[in-house]
């Protein structure tokens, strides 16, 4: 009896070690290869912006170049200076000898420019609220709501000063809702202006991305 | 005698396997010991690992897949890649190496794919 107890609680560690966890995760910081090193130019040039639709309110080139200026200052390894350049029609963007005529006797530097479009709209919809009372005969079953929504339609342009070829070109499209019917165009152009930012150097800069991957035992 | 004989020889292959084939070998210890390094944060040990347990064992899946994450968290793309390819012919159904690759793929292939896509 007492050899067959212990013939059975060997069998029982047998299938316990061989049935254990086999695998385990780990957290990997993997290093993400930028579409564009920008760090591996001495200067960039910030331009003017061609605006395809000026908003009322606020002066949209001024505030894109101050924007884009000041971040990639904080954040770029190389100098960072601002030319003005009249931008009149898209098709600039696709001729390289403009640029390259343009930026003559430039080493090493690359131009910062984009084509950009800001917009407003304002939706309304029937919010329903709680159903009418029998009894009640002044309360309403829906009401009317309304959100402000900005859009800031941005392609960006880095463009290389000896050839004029554009290195990277990127669309963004960023929409922002609000709830505050009193919001003003330019405190939101800081919050799309800010997600537009995030992905835009995510692409041209060498981050990191944490993940998790799986270790194996045996 | 002779049941006394078969119930003493039994437990005695059962405690060689258990001590054996299942949680012991200077390879587990290895891979084992770069686990433990890896999760410390210490990649450059858990590499030297890996690397003796794929020289004392190069048929174990386990040690190739550690060491793609190893060269995968140092940035070293090429050497990954080799690693995940040998770990999943050696074990080509293991799910947790091909979700490994997967990942891999898709971080070292995204931007590649984003540049032939400006191009067109």
């Amino acid at each position: 009896m007492k050899k067959n107890k212990l013939l059975f609680v060997l069998i029982l560690l047998y299938f316990a070690s061989c049935s254990s966890v086999n695998h385990t995760k780990v957290a990997v910081q993997v290093p993400v290869e930028p579409v564009l090193d920008i760090n591996q130019f001495d200067e960039i040039i910030v331009s003017d912006f061609l605006i395809k639709k000026e908003p009322e309110d606020f002066d949209l080139n001024r505030e894109l170049v101050t924007f884009f200026t000041t971040e990639i200052t904080q954040i770029i390894k190389g100098r960072v200076s601002r030319r003005r350049i009249s931008l009149d029609s898209e098709e600039l963007f696709k001729n390289a000898s403009f640029w390259k005529e343009l930026l003559s006797g430039s080493q090493k530097t690359v131009l910062f420019t984009g084509i950009a479009e800001y917009t407003e709209e304002i939706r309304k919809a029937v919010i329903r609220t709680k159903k009418k009372r029998s009894d009640d005969h002044y309360s309403r079953e829906g009401a009317m709501e309304e959100r402000r929504f900005y859009t800031l339609n941005l392609s960006l342009y880095l463009i290389d000063s000896q050839t004029g070829e554009t290195l990277y070109a990127q669309a963004f499209k960023e929409t922002q809702g609000y709830l505050n019917p009193k919001q003003t165009g330019p405190f939101a152009f800081f919050d799309v202006a800010e997600k537009v930012k995030g992905k835009f150097f995510n692409q041209i800069l060498n981050r990191v991305r944490a993940q998790q991957r799986y270790l194996i035992l045996r | 005698m002779h049941k006394k004989f078969t119930t003493y020889f039994l437990s005695f292959i059962l405690l060689a396997l258990i001590l054996s084939s299942c949680s012991s070998g200077v390879n587990y210890n290895q891979i084992q010991f770069g686990i433990l390094a890896a999760q410390k944060g210490l990649w450059d040990e858990a590499i030297f690992r890996w690397k003796k347990a794929v020289q004392t064992n190069p048929d174990s899946a386990a040690a190739h897949n550690n060491l793609a994450v190893a060269y995968e968290n140092a940035g070293q793309w090429d050497k990954a890649k080799i690693e995940y390819e040998r770990a999943l012919k050696l074990a080509p159904n293991n799910s947790q190496i091909k979700a490994n690759f997967e990942n891999f793929k898709k971080n070292t292939e995204g931007p590649e794919k984003d540049k032939k896509d400006e191009k067109k």
